[in-house]
């Protein structure tokens, strides 16, 4: 377990490292939206006949549709194009792709629109002033209504002794991936081809072949290096447009969003409101009622995901003997609702870290105990009815409470230390697939995940595949394929990555090692080692040179193959307790417990976050430099969730923040070191036990800057981002 | 962003000439470029003419007995790495290495911040605070003006359209403070920035807020308040109560208009706090 340098380092350095804003094919032409100009109305008028008529311009309005499109059934509820009723701005009314960036922005400028414009809901709190009541599922703006329960609440409600209510608000806040959105299209003879900077080449060919009635088998995706995704990249975005620009102007066409663009229409995390109640007899949690209310933007209406998902998160790691959850996912008009790193679970652990901190507190009991002893541990059952596996969340917690109180003894005036856990569901998810080819020296694994960055691929998947076969990882090659050539992966989401694959590589080896003992004469794994510079297969008492092991039709080939596969186990949750609405159960527990300190200046709110250590379940370490370096990002994307990042929106649902000037990530001005730590030996799925690590850090940081800012000044802020405003409206000042 | 010609010019006289050769809007000097530069690329300005400063002799740091006289090309980062304006000019000092990132620094430079005037400028306060004069360079020679005089506006300045900013004076080392408040702390722009200073010689304060629109100011109100060198507290307390007072506020995407209030009282007392006489200088 050493941490090495990682192997995409020089090449990004050096800026040798193609991403998707970087691609510049001959003769490609530039594209860009026609945009909404209102956030709701009725489209009366598109009158393209100016832009058609500028030289070299191509134009495609919705009337243009139907003779693009591709011959199978389309997903008639997602339009590509406004056809009648515009639902949030800059929502596409139309395309244009002209010789230069320039021209594409004359064309649009010359594009005249007529709209009535209609009453614009930009709020999610004006569709629903008070909670909603039962029959709110019903309702013109919900898209989703999810309600679960168990356990006697109404008498646990009755029978305690004291029960605290809070109302929690979180803000909306963008993945904010250096790179913004960006692809190429080209259709060549009848295969629709795209080159496009994204996590997941396969779901993106899913997408594109139910958005453009296009088969699978004539579409063709190709990653490049991506600059970040977070979440952002997941499915299409981009790339239906620029291949039906490509095909209406028979020529390549690159479309790359702007940074407004990336802000004004990136899918991601919107506000929500958070009711929690929480009743308490001798000393113990004995129910909790919790109710959502989350913006899910443009969200389809039965389509929406996040509120089923999210709303085990608002309970928290903690066990209750009744609960009671209910949840609205709230269309406005604003862009729909898209993932960004552990999608709503940083604002949920904000929500029930801070509010349990708020009970002991109100117990009189010390809030740090308090939370321990609720704390899930392996064996235990979760509000849903699904058994807790190996988890390390407990441990974490003991550890963090340990530095907690080594740095409190230190503490001056305005300064104070918080702890705050979470947990996140780690499975491998949908299928992936990996391929082995061991030439005579070397060994190559092809998959269809691109490295986004995070070191997964390129690292993680080395050091497995590395571990899988014996050989050094300077000998191994990772090769990423299209999607006509790649073994099929679900993408990078979900902190899957070296889960799924890995699994899919240690099959694999497995494979390869036995078709080398068996060309051995023996039988079980050969073991594959270096010696004097030549790659050597070895059976107890028995070794040849690789070179030597391989047939001729093999070299020929590159070497011997060998595949392998991995699909999640499938998990279930009591749907006894589901009272309306899809929830989703949760696979492989990871635990996060983190340690903030904080400085608060008493005169003006202002918050600094001084020392952090963050204590993660991982279940076995694969790869150390790259491990380290996910908790370091992930708290300093959390830091700005935390602290500064979130996207306004005025009435009529235009974004007022879109750019970094008054959109506020951290700088490393705002980053402490982070003292990682990590928790081994509570086995995960993926390969050796090994947990996702992606998300997971960064879910405790926005609790953690809240708590250790209530201990250090007693503002107690319930509305995120933690603003020096906010934090001074908590300690009276305004 | 639209084309245009770049020069350099050797001679500040070389520049004004052009200046008036091209015409009001014809042709924009460019000193470190951290501000134009975002006007040129979105298209705000296109000037068919952008001039260079970076061959005029204004790179200075000029000491009179005590006296400051900065070259208006000067990066910020020299006077930041300069020992004498930490020690003798403490706000300026401090106002100057809260400017962006040390990236910008290297280019960013003083008589460009006052020229652009910006609303939020982190440096103008600071300047009102010492009563910095700028020497302008113009076709009939030299003027002087003060910074209060100078800037009139959010992004209006007295600034003749053929004159240039040769460099800022600052007649006295003064005790003498900066404090700011951001949502982010590192590399933003201030939600209320507020520049006090002390003169020993007609033993007087200034304070200055900036922030606020439409340009940063002095309150005259607010310093009367204070006396001698070491106010006492209850003299702080008036102060920032009439600054709070009597300051112009917006409420922006960065600060309710109540919020700003309440720094500008918070700030002002503490900058008068860290007011303080400059420790004896070593020998």
């Amino acid at each position: 377990m050493t941490a090495a340098a990682r192997p995409d380092a020089g090449l990004k350095l050096t800026g040798s490292a193609p991403y998707g804003t970087d691609l510049d094919v001959p003769g490609m032409l530039w594209a860009a939206f026609v945009p909404a100009p209102v956030a709701h109305g009725r489209l009366r008028g598109l009158d393209l006949g100016a832009a058609r008529a500028l030289p070299g311009v191509t134009v495609v309005g919705p009337d243009d549709l139907p003779g693009l499109l591709g011959p199978r059934e389309r997903d008639a509820e997602r339009p590509l194009l406004v056809p009648d009723e515009i639902l949030y701005r800059n929502q596409p009314l139309a395309l244009v792709a002209a010789p230069s960036l320039a021209a594409a922005r004359a064309a649009v400028a010359a594009v005249r629109v007529d709209v009535e414009p209609l009453p614009v809901v930009a709020d999610l709190e004006s569709v629903f002033p008070d909670w909603p009541g039962s029959d709110a599922g019903a309702h013109p703006q919900v898209a989703a209504h999810v309600h679960a329960r168990h356990g006697d609440l109404a008498g646990e409600f009755r029978r305690a002794d004291r029960v605290l209510a809070e109302t929690y608000r979180t803000a909306s806040v963008h993945q904010v991936a250096l790179e913004p959105h960006a692809c190429v299209a080209e259709i060549r003879g009848s295969t629709w081809y795209v080159h496009t900077s994204t996590q997941s080449p396969f779901g993106v060919r899913e997408d594109l072949a139910s958005l453009l009635g296009v088969p699978e088998e004539s579409l063709v995706v190709d990653g490049t290096w991506v600059g970040g995704g977070f979440g952002g990249k997941g499915g299409s975005f981009l790339e239906p447009y620029a291949l039906l620009l490509a095909r209406a102007s028979g020529r390549p066409v690159r479309f790359a969003l702007t940074y407004e663009e990336e802000f004004r229409l990136g899918r991601t995390t919107l506000p929500a409101v958070i009711r929690m109640e929480t009743a308490v007899r001798d000393g113990s949690i004995r129910a909790r009622r919790v109710r959502l209310l989350l913006d899910v933007g443009n969200s389809l209406p039965g389509r929406d995901f996040a509120t089923g998902y999210s709303i085990g998160f608002l309970l928290g790691p903690y066990r209750t003997e009744a609960f009671e959850v209910e949840g609205y996912a709230v269309r406005t008009h604003k862009p729909p609702f898209g993932p960004h790193r552990a999608p709503f679970a940083p604002q949920c652990a904000f929500v029930v870290e801070s509010h349990l901190d708020h009970v002991a507190r109100e117990m009189n009991a010390d809030p740090e105990t308090f939370r321990l002893q609720h704390l899930w541990v392996e064996g235990s059952t979760t509000p849903m009815g699904q058994t807790v596996g190996p988890f390390g969340l407990r441990p974490a917690f003991e550890r963090a409470m340990t530095t907690a109180r080594s740095w409190r003894a230190a503490l001056g005036p305005g300064q104070g230390v918080g702890i705050a856990g979470g947990f996140w569901s780690t499975g491998t998810g949908a299928g992936g697939e990996a391929r082995l080819r061991l030439g005579p020296e070397r060994l190559t694994v092809l998959e269809g995940e691109r490295e986004i960055g995070s070191g997964s691929v390129l690292a993680g998947l080395t050091a497995v595949a590395a571990q899988a076969t014996g050989i050094p990882p300077d000998r191994i090659d990772i090769v990423y394929g299209d999607t006509a050539t790649a073994p099929f992966d679900s993408g990078v989401y979900g902190s899957r990555t070296v889960g799924a694959l890995g699994r899919a590589i240690q099959e694999a080896a497995v494979r390869l090692r036995r078709t080398l003992a068996e060309r051995l004469h023996g039988q079980g794994q050969a073991e594959l080692v270096v010696r004097e510079g030549t790659l050597v297969a070895t059976l107890g008492s028995r070794s040849a040179p690789v070179a030597e092991l391989l047939t001729e039709a093999e070299r020929a080939e590159g070497g011997l193959v060998a595949d392998g596969r991995h699909f999640a186990a499938p998990n279930h949750l009591d749907e006894d307790r589901v009272v309306a609405g899809q929830f989703y159960p949760y696979n492989d527990f990871a635990g996060s417990v983190h340690v903030a300190q904080v400085a608060v200046d008493r005169a003006t709110g202002q918050v600094r976050v001084e020392r952090y250590a963050a204590f993660q379940d991982i279940g076995t370490v694969v790869d150390l430099g790259s491990a380290q370096a996910q908790v370091e990002g992930a708290v300093a994307m959390g830091l700005g969730t935390a602290l500064t990042e979130e996207a306004i929106w005025t009435d009529d649902g235009r974004l007022v923040n879109d750019g970094l000037l008054d959109y506020r990530i951290p700088t490393l001005g705002e980053v402490p070191p982070v003292d990682v730590t990590f928790v081994e030996g509570y086995a995960g799925a993926g390969p050796n036990g090994a947990k996702g690590l992606g998300e997971p850090p960064i879910i405790p940081v926005p609790a953690a800057v809240a708590i250790a800012t209530r201990a250090a000044c007693g503002a107690h802020v319930t509305e995120l981002p933690l603003s020096a405003e906010r934090v001074a409206r908590a300690l009276k000042l305004l | 962003m639209a084309t245009f010609d770049l020069s350099a010019p050797e001679s500040p006289e070389a520049v004004v000439a052009a200046l008036r050769a091209a015409g009001p809007g014809g042709a924009t000097p460019l000193a470190g470029g951290t501000d134009l530069l975002f006007d040129l690329d979105e298209g705000r300005v296109a000037p068919a003419h952008v001039l260079s400063l970076r061959r005029l002799p204004w790179r200075t740091l000029d000491w009179v007995a005590g006296a400051l006289t900065v070259g208006s090309t000067l990066p910020l980062r020299a006077l930041e790495d300069d020992p004498q304006v930490r020690t003798l000019y403490p706000g300026l000092y401090e106002a100057v290495r809260n400017v962006g990132s040390v990236a910008l620094r290297q280019r960013a430079t003083m008589g460009g911040n006052v020229v652009r005037s910006a609303p939020a400028s982190d440096l103008i306060p600071i300047l009102l605070a010492l009563d910095a004069e700028l020497d302008l360079f113009g076709p009939q020679g030299s003027r002087r003006l003060s910074v209060d005089r100078f800037v009139i506006g959010s992004r209006r300045t007295e600034l003749r359209p053929d004159e240039l900013v040769r460099s800022i004076r600052f007649p006295e080392p003064r005790p003498s403070a900066f404090c700011w408040q951001r949502v982010r702390p590192s590399n933003d722009i201030s939600q209320v920035a507020v520049a006090t200073a002390y003169s020993p010689s007609d033993r007087t304060w200034r304070v200055a807020v900036g922030g606020v629109q439409p340009r940063p100011r002095l309150l005259p109100e607010a310093a009367r308040e204070l006396t001698g060198p070491d106010p006492p507290p209850a003299a702080v307390g008036r102060a920032a109560a009439v600054a709070a007072a009597r300051s112009p506020f917006v409420s922006d995407r960065r600060a309710s208009e109540e919020y700003r209030r309440r720094l500008v009282a918070s700030l002002v007392e503490r900058a008068v706090g860290l007011t303080r006489p400059a420790p004896p200088r070593s020998a």
